[in-house]
């Protein structure tokens, strides 16, 4: 077991400037999740991490030891491709064995910790088969299995689910997070889908734009979005965002005044611009004095996922149980849950500008 | 849609090509086991009335046949085995690293084949005989080396970028060396294109001509091309019995080396193969 360490780390393709002063720890046992969107630099950061491509400045360690020059093979990683990176001419059992066979472990043990992984993966009936001759889920426990066999410090996954459909994906999250609690390693584990990082990790690090947004919690991350890009990109539907202009202890939109608890944000908050923001299940519609009109209602069964339009034509989106008659055109009042609001400034990955404490987690079912 | 004219039409060209291509094959070996006396009967004889073997008999132990056939395979192996190392290596680095000049360097291969080999030739025979190897077999070897490198160099370019860089990634991680995720992987992988480029090769230097004109002419060192010509093309006399035997043994190694690799081929090895 060992933690992880990106210190300042910088990675340049030339000219083009693909992650911009990384700072990241990870602690021994943790799973995180690189979560972004494509190409914001998470694959590159753990081919970093194995050594397949080299930082342009900044230190990495692993355990402790920095590793920037040694080479993948001897950093005790392991790693998941996303593509699987099957052997294609070895067998199911050649390739979980590979690793072992270029640390030069004798034969007879090799067999036994192949047999060992493939009964973990339930790959035995598998083991003389090509790559080719599997499905996509197979191979993807041949992956895993491949980096399960050697005991290594260190798991990185990318995008290991991504190729799978949904029902086996689902699955395969679950197996996982038995995996990790079985074996209590660290694991990095690169994804771009919102719901595996929530579900897996125990600290998200949110990547946008080559540069880590914010590193906590699934939580945290989504009660506490330490930006405007955190906040849209993390939860479904995302989080509406307003513009307007604080005002004394409102915030004017679409020619309302929405009422705002200043002592919640911090004091510096001037004239200008800003921009409020709310949750879909905050957004309590028939129970507040802002003018809307419902635009579109989307039922999924168990809630519903209603788009509003506010006089001057912007559009928000409010969640509501799915019992619920509402009708496409109808005109409604609606109001904001005055905990649960959320001010930032006005670029695109503006900070949040409220005061963090705990007690600004509200329970989902309070709404 | 196929009508029955289509089909009719289609089956006479191709079997029209296929009878133009093989009955200068075919008439070369009926010539070669017809005895001298019935070589230029009117009208020929479509099967000859005896078989003989005699010229067969006769190339192998009155002519130094033999010397140029053992030349010729020592050129044309030796050729293949450089081609393929070279080409492996070469088409490896324009694949995996980046360097400057890479796209230029293997543009730059292709330039040899703008222009024709007499243009090449003579400046190629000067500096074998600068650097005292002319009249061998080495020459040739060079000689045709750089003739199929390029090539080459492109054929297994095209089939290293089929192999995805993740496999190679994953056997460093693995704890492969470089040199042994290029053994252990890559090769494999590669394989449908060493045997194709090795195939290409062999070919070309076996049948080559003009170089081994030039470049050697002493019996000893000769390959079946230049040496059979030279041997049985007078400026009076050709032997045609002879001509046609030596022209039959020559055939045969190209089907024999073709008809084994043929399979390999398309079995769909790997990567490579066409089986998706
Ligand atoms: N070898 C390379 N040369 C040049 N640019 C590269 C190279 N590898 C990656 N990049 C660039 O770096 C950026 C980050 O790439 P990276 O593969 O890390 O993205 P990602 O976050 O993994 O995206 P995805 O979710 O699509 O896999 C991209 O803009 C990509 O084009
Ligand atoms: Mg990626």
């Amino acid at each position: 077991m060992a933690d992880v360490t990106l210190r300042n780390v910088r990675k340049q393709f030339g000219t083009f400037v693909a992650l911009e002063k990384l700072d990241i720890d990870i602690r021994s046992g943790e799973f995180v999740a690189l979560l972004g969107p494509s190409g914001c630099g998470k694959s590159t950061t753990l081919r970093m991490l194995a050594g397949l491509e080299f930082p342009t400045s900044g230190e990495i360690s692993i355990g402790g030891r920095v590793v920037n020059d040694v080479a993948p093979g001897k950093r005790d990683i392991a790693m998941v491709f996303q593509s699987y990176a099957l052997y294609p001419h070895m067998t199911v059992g050649e390739n979980i064995e590979y690793p072992l066979k270029k640390r030069g472990v004798k034969a007879t043990e090799r067999k036994a910790a192949v047999l060992r992984a493939a009964e973990m993966l339930q790959l035995e009936p598998l083991l003389d088969r090509k790559p080719k001759q599997l499905s996509g889920g197979q191979q993807q426990r041949v992956a895993l299995g491949r980096a399960l066999v050697r005991d290594p410090q260190v798991f990185l996954l990318d995008e290991p689910l991504s190729n799978l459909d949904a029902k086996l994906r689902s699955y395969m999250r679950a197996e996982l997070i038995e995996l990790h609690r079985r074996l209590g390693k660290t694991m990095v584990y690169v994804t771009h889908d919102q719901l595996e990082a929530m579900t897996m990790a125990s600290r998200i690090a949110v990547m946008f734009d080559g540069r880590l947004q914010q590193f906590d919690t699934p939580a945290a991350v989504y009660n506490r979005p330490a930006n405007r890009f955190v906040a849209s990109f993390i939860g479904t539907p995302s989080m509406n965002q307003l513009e307007g202009a604080v005002d004394g202890s409102t915030f004017r939109v679409a020619g309302h005044a929405i009422p705002i608890d200043r002592s919640r944000f911090v004091h510096a908050l001037g004239s200008g611009t800003f921009v409020l923001g709310v949750r879909p299940e905050f957004v309590t519609i028939g129970g507040g004095d802002l003018p809307a009109r419902i635009r579109l209602v989307e039922n999924t069964g168990h809630e519903q996922i209603v788009t509003l339009e506010l006089t001057d034509g912007t559009r928000l989106l409010a969640r509501t149980d799915a019992a619920r008659r509402l009708d496409v055109g109808q005109s409604v009042q609606i109001g904001f849950h005055p905990d649960a609001l959320h001010l930032f400034a006005p670029e695109e990955t503006g900070r949040r500008l409220n005061k963090d404490d705990a007690a600004s987690v509200i329970p989902m079912r309070s709404r | 849609m196929q009508s029955p004219l289509r089909t009719l039409i289609l089956n006479l060209v191709t079997w029209t090509l296929v009878l133009l291509i093989a009955f200068p094959l075919l008439w070369m070996i009926i010539t070669s086991v017809k005895p001298q006396t019935e070589l230029f009967r009117i009208p020929p004889t479509w099967f000859p009335e005896t078989i003989t073997f005699e010229h067969y008999w006769r190339l192998l132990s009155e002519t130094p046949f033999l010397t140029y056939f053992r030349n010729s395979v020592v050129l044309a192996s030796t050729t293949t085995l450089f081609v393929v190392c070279l080409g492996t290596l070469g088409a490896y680095s324009l694949v995996r690293f980046r360097y400057r000049g890479r796209e230029t360097l293997a543009m730059l291969v292709l330039f040899t084949y703008l222009l024709p080999s007499v243009v090449l030739i003579i400046p190629l025979y000067l500096m074998m005989v600068a650097i005292g190897l002319s009249n061998t077999l080495v020459s040739l070897i060079l000689a045709h080396t750089t003739f199929a490198l390029p090539y080459a160099l492109w054929l297994l370019r095209s089939f290293m970028e089929g192999i995805p860089e993740d496999l190679e990634s994953a056997a460093l991680v693995d704890g492969a060396s470089r040199m042994g995720a290029f053994r252990d992987i890559i090769l494999p992988q590669l394989l449908p294109g060493i045997i194709s480029t090795a195939l290409f090769t062999f070919i070309l230097s076996w049948n080559e001509y003009l170089y081994a004109l030039v470049l050697v002419n002493s019996d000893s060192v000769a390959p079946l091309t230049t040496g059979v010509m030279s041997m049985l093309i007078s400026t009076f006399n050709i032997e045609w019995s002879l001509l046609m035997a030596a022209s039959v043994m020559m055939s045969l190694p190209l089907i024999i080396v073709f008809a084994f690799l043929q399979s390999y081929l398309t079995s769909g090895f790997g990567a490579g193969g066409v089986k998706g």
